[in-house]
């Protein structure tokens, strides 16, 4: 049998990048809970609109129709415990939940600037809970938001809306973090980022998800035979059966609590644009290709459409590649961007090691091209996979700063904190023996010190005669600005936390 | 045996802590205090005995008892048996053992002959610990016959009586001497800084810099410039 995923049970953002799905904007809020009881109550509120991962249909006599905004709740540890849950239930929860972000901080490289003193104000406050809006237009998210607002003036004190985040106009103190798409000049959506990168092209597919056929390519796990299979649901779900074909030990009890939930980590990442843009016109200054080429070999991606680095390694393959996409129908495109892997560039010198998308999915070039050096390809990878959510935020208003308030509201959702997001950000963002490149880090996610700023090396086709280019004087391009670990329990879990029955026994 | 692999030398000494107290602190607990406060990185007495790759000292205060697992094949006859009498289940488990003293453990991986490398912890192993300068016999004071050890050749004899042989070594290091491998992580990150610096350049350009290079990194020099030992940033 085939898996079937519960969808109206498993909140609707776990299973969706809302983006995708023309939710251009978003706000996130952040909760302190003052009171136990009143606290369930509010959750019990809240949970009447989270949006689940149900299938959208046209037509509302058939199902349930894409609404204008969507809801969705998620709780750190200190949330969980304030909710009053039993002691053994907390207790099952792994310890870097508990721990939450800002002491995990050495094993996430947030120093310097990106040290959680130098957070947004709020997350010097006690948060307790997450609430998105995604809206399909900003009227969505505000009407959503003010509903939002009367729940906790219902709650009579006993739920407290957090301020402290930073914004566009230097505000310190705002009630909520707000995130959208970018647009171009015209004003037409875009999936940009504020460094120019084209994002969110290969997010994993794992067994349950819909139309898997069309969509595994490049973005499930490598089978020996050079297939593509979604990867196991509980490497992103707790209560299924995980990729070493165990269930997840990250879940804690009872089962109902855990199961068709997950683990979020949210991450405001700041972009110092300003530095890379100097850092990447001077250069480029040295680089014996394009700018628009260098730049692609940072993140193993072109920046204008998101081109395999991999398949169009240089200007002149890139102009090709671009003529074969013109021509490819919607589905060829989409295989265009995803279908590669890097076996037939081992020594990376199309698609380099140090590149974003290389470092964070490998796609089966850790056997470094001995064939079945694993028992899969994918031995060191599909175990370290993320699901990626998350909109930019602010706006650039001079490119030539660093300041001011622009960057990626990051979100990522895996079954194990420990195993999958903080192994990949401290593993391969930031160091680089599995890469055989010492302790170069990744070029643009990597905590690059201001003393010793960063060097990756560009390597060249062996026997080619050419030299490799070395990238040095790297500076930190990406800060943290906040975020914790989160927990986002299944729909049935909600609504026994709001009634406060939960019993691990 | 594998106490050596290629030109390095496991070893492995297991030294018997005196029983007693002095001030009500026992022997043993004594030695653990000063190797805590050994210090790390560059002034770690370590840092000074030539050619050690990797060493470490603790106390061995007794034997794990090693029980039998839950399942080891596919049934195992004792738990069959337990189902009947816990007797029968007590009785297929392996005895307990105890040591008859704590011990001293000291393990080195390091490069060449190992009477030289014990010659050169009594001449070198020296460090401050509360102001006051200390050698190796400080560390050792307290074990076993140790007070008979005077002299350079007595220190040698006493540590091979109680070395243990390794039984299986696998040597996480090259097969150069010490001194070879930090000359050659610092030409490798000097010989990096190099390339970035000049990349691009004219031939003639590199070529004159490199000769200025090398002059200043003296290649076949192993004595400096170069890495110190212990050393923990560049």
């Amino acid at each position: 049998m085939t898996q079937n995923l519960d969808l109206t049970d498993i909140q609707g953002n776990i299973i969706k990048a809302y983006g995708a799905y023309d939710f251009n904007k978003a706000r996130y809020l952040f909760m302190r809970i003052d009171d136990a009881d009143k606290g369930r109550k509010f959750v019990g509120s809240i949970t009447t609109k989270v949006t689940s991962a149900v299938r959208w249909v046209n037509d509302a006599a058939k199902g349930v129709v894409k609404p204008l905004a969507t809801t969705n709740i998620a709780f750190t540890y200190a949330g969980l415990k304030a909710l009053e849950l039993p002691r053994a239930s907390l207790r099952g929860f792994p310890e870097e939940f508990s721990m939450g972000m800002r002491k995990r901080k050495d094993i996430l490289g947030d120093d310097g600037p990106s040290d959680p003193e130098n957070w947004d104000k709020i997350w010097q406050e006690k948060v307790h809970i997450w609430i998105s809006i995604n809206g399909q237009n900003i009227d969505a998210v505000i009407e959503r938001y003010d509903w939002v607002l009367e729940q906790i003036q219902k709650s009579d004190g006993g739920v407290k809306l957090l301020t402290g985040h930073r914004g566009e106009n230097g505000e310190e103190d705002l009630p909520y973090q707000d995130a959208s798409i970018l647009y171009d000049a015209a004003g037409n959506p875009t999936a940009k980022e504020h460094f120019g990168y084209t994002d969110g092209i290969g997010d994993p597919v794992f067994e349950g998800q819909t139309n898997i056929p069309g969509r595994v390519i490049g973005r499930g796990k490598l089978t020996e035979e050079g297939k593509w299979k979604p990867l196991a649901t509980g490497e992103f779900i707790l209560g299924h059966v995980d990729e070493a074909m165990e269930y997840p030990q990250t879940a804690p009890s009872p089962d109902l609590l855990s199961r068709n939930g997950t683990y979020m980590v949210y991450r405001k990442l700041h972009q110092n644009v300003g530095s890379f843009n100097r850092f990447l016109d001077e250069q480029s200054k040295i680089y014996p290709g394009s700018k628009e080429m260098l730049a692609a070999k940072f993140s193993g991606r072109w920046r204008d459409n998101g081109a395999p680095v991999v398949n169009a390694p240089d200007d002149e393959s890139k102009k090709a590649w671009d003529a074969k996409f013109a021509e490819a129908d919607f589905s060829g495109k989409k295989r265009m961007l995803t279908d590669f892997t890097f076996n037939q560039d081992i020594e990376g010198a199309k698609c380099p090691l140090s590149a974003h998308i290389r470092r964070i999915n490998p796609r089966g070039s850790l056997e470094y091209g001995v064939k079945d050096a694993y028992d899969t390809p994918g031995a060191l990878v599909n175990r370290r996979r993320i699901l990626r959510r998350g909109l930019p935020y602010g706006a650039v208003k001079d490119p030539a700063r660093d300041d001011g308030n622009h960057g990626i509201i990051f979100m990522a959702l895996n079954a194990d904190i420990k195993r999958q997001f903080e192994f990949v950000q401290q593993q391969w963002i930031n160091y680089a023996n599995d890469f055989r490149e010492g302790n170069d880090k990744e070029v643009l996610l990597g905590n690059h010190d201001a003393e010793r700023p960063g060097k990756v090396v560009l390597q060249v086709e062996p026997g080619s005669g050419k030299p490799p280019h070395f990238v040095s004087n790297i500076p930190r391009l990406v800060e943290t600005r906040g975020g914790d670990y989160f927990f986002v329990p299944s729909i049935t879990a909600l609504k026994m936390i709001a009634g406060g029955i939960i019993d691990p026994t | 045996m594998a106490t050596r692999s290629g030109n390095a030398t496991a070893l492995t000494v297991l030294s018997p802590i005196k029983h007693g107290t002095v001030g009500g602190t026992s022997y043993a607990d004594i030695i653990r205090e000063r190797c805590l406060r050994l210090p790390i990185h560059e002034r770690s007495p370590l840092s000074k005995v030539p050619n050690t790759y990797l060493a470490r000292l603790f106390i061995l205060d007794d034997v794990f008892y090693e029980s039998l697992p839950g399942n080891d094949s596919v049934f195992n006859f004792s738990d069959i048996f337990s189902f009947f009498s816990d007797q029968a289940r007590r009785n297929a488990l392996p005895k307990k053992d105890h040591l008859k003293s704590k011990y001293l453990v000291f393990s080195s991986n390091f490069y060449g002959d190992l009477d030289e490398y014990l010659a050169g912890m009594w001449d070198n192993w020296a460090y401050m610990d509360g102001g006051v300068q200390r050698d190796v016999r400080y560390i050792w004071e307290y074990c076993v016959a140790f007070d008979e050890v005077t002299d350079r050749d007595g220190f040698i004899s006493y540590m091979k009586r109680c070395q243990l042989d390794a039984s299986l070594f696998f040597n996480g290091s090259t097969d150069d001497s010490l001194q070879e491998q930090l000359k050659s992580l610092y030409l490798k990150q000097e010989l990096t800084k190099f390339a970035v610096t000049y990349q691009g350049r004219s031939a003639t350009e590199i070529q004159q810099a490199f000769r200025l290079f090398i002059e200043r990194v003296q290649p076949e020099n192993l004595s400096g410039p170069s890495w110190t030992p212990g050393q923990s940033a560049p």
